[in-house]
């Protein structure tokens, strides 16, 4: 093969050029279509963030559904070619909107086509029957144009979903035919998605907002509702419903008037209240067993527009019944000094005149009258002042070192022969161990004295044990009971004390105390009160005094009892430093002996 | 024969004083220290007048009354609240209740008392009515 032929060697040379010319031609040709496509793809994806950014400013914060989607459809058209945009959507107040914005002029029956789609596709996505009647319609962008026959050759849907939830459908449409593939359906389907997505997020947020303030609501003890200008319950908690008696679970404004008709026209007073724009207080409204006072404020928006009203009931029957308690002391306290005193001066009155004088027996009696009237009347303002004292942290205790087991027996033994006249023993169970502590003798002899006396008079038969023991921090004090052969009617195991103390105990055999009357004992209200419908005779005041004496002391005064079994009241006295050993007198005495 | 008073008082000393008072008043007084006993001596000792106080052990004033008013043999003695200015509500209750008048005992003098008992004797033999309670 020669080499010489020039057409030999040309030939193919042209030929490969030939080749690489057209694979460069063709590789260009598909460079550049892929780069107009890439090309096309930016301009979408610029648009969609561009829209998404101009979504994102002219909705702001905004909730409504249909304002987004109203921002959506009215920047389409810069993106996609179409006859109309429209929408079908489910309101917030339960109505459904269909909008639909004309592009091109187009018939009514283009658009009442779309809008009986849309119906139909919202319907079996929310699997809910739409009634067409029921739709609110409305038309914008360009007028309609019945000339133009135009019928729909091609459209699209894409679902409108909140947080999981379909609220509407968002249709595309045209006369032309072929318009829309899966490109165009993406483009919306991806502002849709990102646009409820945003709205979901915000409504989460909302919604926790909203749960925390409902849940400070519901567990508000105060009954609260609120009411818009119309008059329509908007919320009310349980403490409102459990005040006023209401079970309904959806009460509606009916049921709330109702339930205080009878005492209060709530109605215009909270139509008042908005009008005037005033905080309105109904100071009593007996409701039930309450006593309530009813707060009705207005509430206004940022710019000032009244919204409706709050109403808030506060529980003050407590208040009331302190108040009453007050009342009643006053008058009671009246009575145990007037009764007495109106006698004295009828007593004393007969005694001037001439003739009882001649009847010794009579004359007598009188004169006694007057001295035990007038000693009991001493003894009740006596307690009174001592009350006033506690009360005003004025009492005062003079402590000094002081044999406990002494003041306790000194005290049964001036008892004893008050006791026997009621047949009744009292018996001492008092340890050794029981120390030399500082207490102001006296008051606490008062303190022994009121529990022997009440032992005394309460019970009608049987016996009365006073008692003495040490107990330890957190020893259970039914086992010291019964380590030391006492019984205390009622006592429950594991009842510690929270220091070491001296306690003393007065325990009877009488009628017992009902556990609901047990909390009204130390109070001075009810216990005058009791007193002066018994016919045991005393101040009432005296539990109230101790009770007093023994705080004085730092210790505590406590009862338990048991109905038809007998009560046991005992107080503790605290060991001033549980780690030096106590002075026992008996102790040093017999070392002394020794 | 003198008019015959039931007199139903807790309050020893009030109960004798009064018992006293009106005895020297030419009254002839049955005494009686609670609702119970009141109600008791209401019936046997048949009183032409009751002066009963409200607050009492066992039965009060009122419970009394409402026992008193229940018996047929008991229930036409005109009854004479004795009270404390502190117990209007109770009055109220015992005027509604039948009982003819009240006396508060804090400040009674003896000529007054025994006007009243002149007067609502009289007043039932004529048979009118209750004056109304006072106005607090």
């Amino acid at each position: 093969m020669s080499l010489d032929n020039p057409v030999q060697i040309f030939l193919p040379l042209a030929i490969y050029t030939m080749i690489v010319f057209v694979f460069i031609w063709v590789e260009n040709r598909r460079i550049k279509d892929r780069l107009r496509v890439k090309e096309g793809e930016m301009t979408r994806r610029m648009y969609e963030v561009s829209i998404l950014k101009e979504l994102g400013e002219r909705i702001g914060y905004s909730l409504n559904v249909q304002k987004i989607v109203d921002v959506i459809t009215g920047s389409l058209r810069q993106l996609i070619s179409y006859s109309t945009v429209s929408y079908l959507l489910l309101s917030d107040e339960g109505r459904v909107i269909f909008h639909c914005v004309m592009e091109e002029s187009v018939n009514h029956r283009f658009i009442e086509e779309i809008k009986n789609r849309l119906v139909t596709a919202l319907s079996a996505l929310i699997n809910r029957e739409i009634k067409t009647e029921s739709v609110d319609e409305s038309i914008s962008g360009t007028i309609t144009d019945e000339s133009n026959r135009g019928r729909i050759k091609s459209f699209f849907n894409i679902p409108i979903v909140i947080n999981n939830q379909p609220v509407g459908i968002l249709n595309v449409a045209s006369t032309k035919e072929g318009l829309y593939k899966e490109e165009e359906m993406t483009i919306l389907y991806t502002i849709m998605a990102q646009a409820s997505s945003a709205v979901s997020k915000l409504e989460n947020i909302l919604t926790q907002e909203k749960g925390k303030l409902n849940s400070m609501v519901a567990s508000m003890a105060d009954g609260v509702f609120m009411v818009d200008t119309r008059n329509r319950l908007l919320v009310i908690n349980p403490a409102a419903k459990d005040m006023l008696g209401i079970s309904k679970p959806q009460p509606s404004i009916f049921d709330v008037l109702d339930a205080v008709a009878s005492k209060l026209d709530l109605r215009t007073k909270i139509e008042e209240s908005i009008k005037n724009d005033r905080l309105t207080v109904e100071e009593q409204l007996p409701m039930n067993n309450l006593v309530l006072r009813v707060l009705i404020s207005p509430v206004k928006d940022n710019e000032n527009k009244a919204l409706g009203a709050v109403v808030l009931f506060h529980d003050i029957t407590k208040e009331k019944a302190i108040e009453k308690m007050r009342e009643d002391f006053t008058s009671m306290m009246v009575h145990e000094l007037r009764s007495p005193l109106t006698g004295i001066r009828s007593i004393a009155n007969l005694l001037r005149e001439e003739k009882i004088k001649n009847e010794q027996a009579k004359y007598q009696e009188f004169v006694d009258l007057i001295v035990t009237n007038s000693a009991s009347m001493l003894d009740l303002v006596n307690d009174l002042l001592d009350v006033a004292k506690l009360e005003a942290g004025k009492f005062q205790v003079m402590k000094k070192s002081t044999d406990l087991t002494n003041v306790i027996k000194l005290r049964v033994t001036s008892f004893q022969s008050l006791a026997a006249e009621s047949n009744l023993e009292i018996e001492s169970n008092i340890q050794p161990d029981l120390p030399v502590m500082n207490l102001d003798e006296n008051k606490i002899g008062q303190v022994i004295n009121n529990l022997l006396s009440n032992a005394i008079k309460f019970t009608p038969k049987g016996k009365i044990v006073v008692s003495g023991f040490i107990a330890k921090n957190g020893q259970d004090l039914a086992g010291k009971v019964a380590e030391f052969g006492l019984i205390w009617p009622g006592l429950k195991p594991d009842v510690r004390l929270d220091e070491d103390a001296a306690i003393v105990a007065v325990t009877d055999t009488g009628i017992g105390i009902p556990e609901s009357q047990i909390g009204k004992l130390f109070n001075k209200f009810t216990q005058l009160e009791q007193t002066a419908a018994s016919e045991k005779k005393g101040t009432g005041l005296g539990l109230v005094i101790s009770k007093g004496i023994v705080e004085a002391h730092g210790g505590k005064i406590t009862v338990v009892s048991e109905e038809g079994k007998g009560t046991t009241f005992y107080f503790s006295l605290p060991l001033e430093n549980p780690n030096i050993e106590y002075r026992n007198p008996k102790q040093i005495q017999k070392t002394e002996i020794q | 024969m003198a008019t015959k008073i039931l007199v139903v008082e807790d309050e020893e000393i009030l109960l004798t004083a009064l018992t006293e008072e009106l005895k020297q008043s030419g009254f002839e007084v049955v005494g009686a220290k609670d609702g119970v006993e009141g109600v008791e001596k209401a019936a046997s000792e048949k009183p032409e007048l009751i002066l009963l106080d409200l607050v009492m052990p066992r039965l009060d004033g009122i419970g009394a009354l409402k026992e008193i008013k229940a018996k047929p043999e008991t229930k036409d003695i005109p009854v004479v609240i004795l009270t404390n200015l502190s117990d209007y509500d109770k009055i109220s209750d015992a005027l509604s209740l039948g009982a003819m008048d009240y006396l508060v005992k804090a400040n009674y003098r003896l000529e007054d008392l025994v006007n009243k008992i002149k007067t609502v004797i009289e007043r039932k033999q004529s048979g009118s009515q209750a004056p109304q309670p006072p106005v607090v």
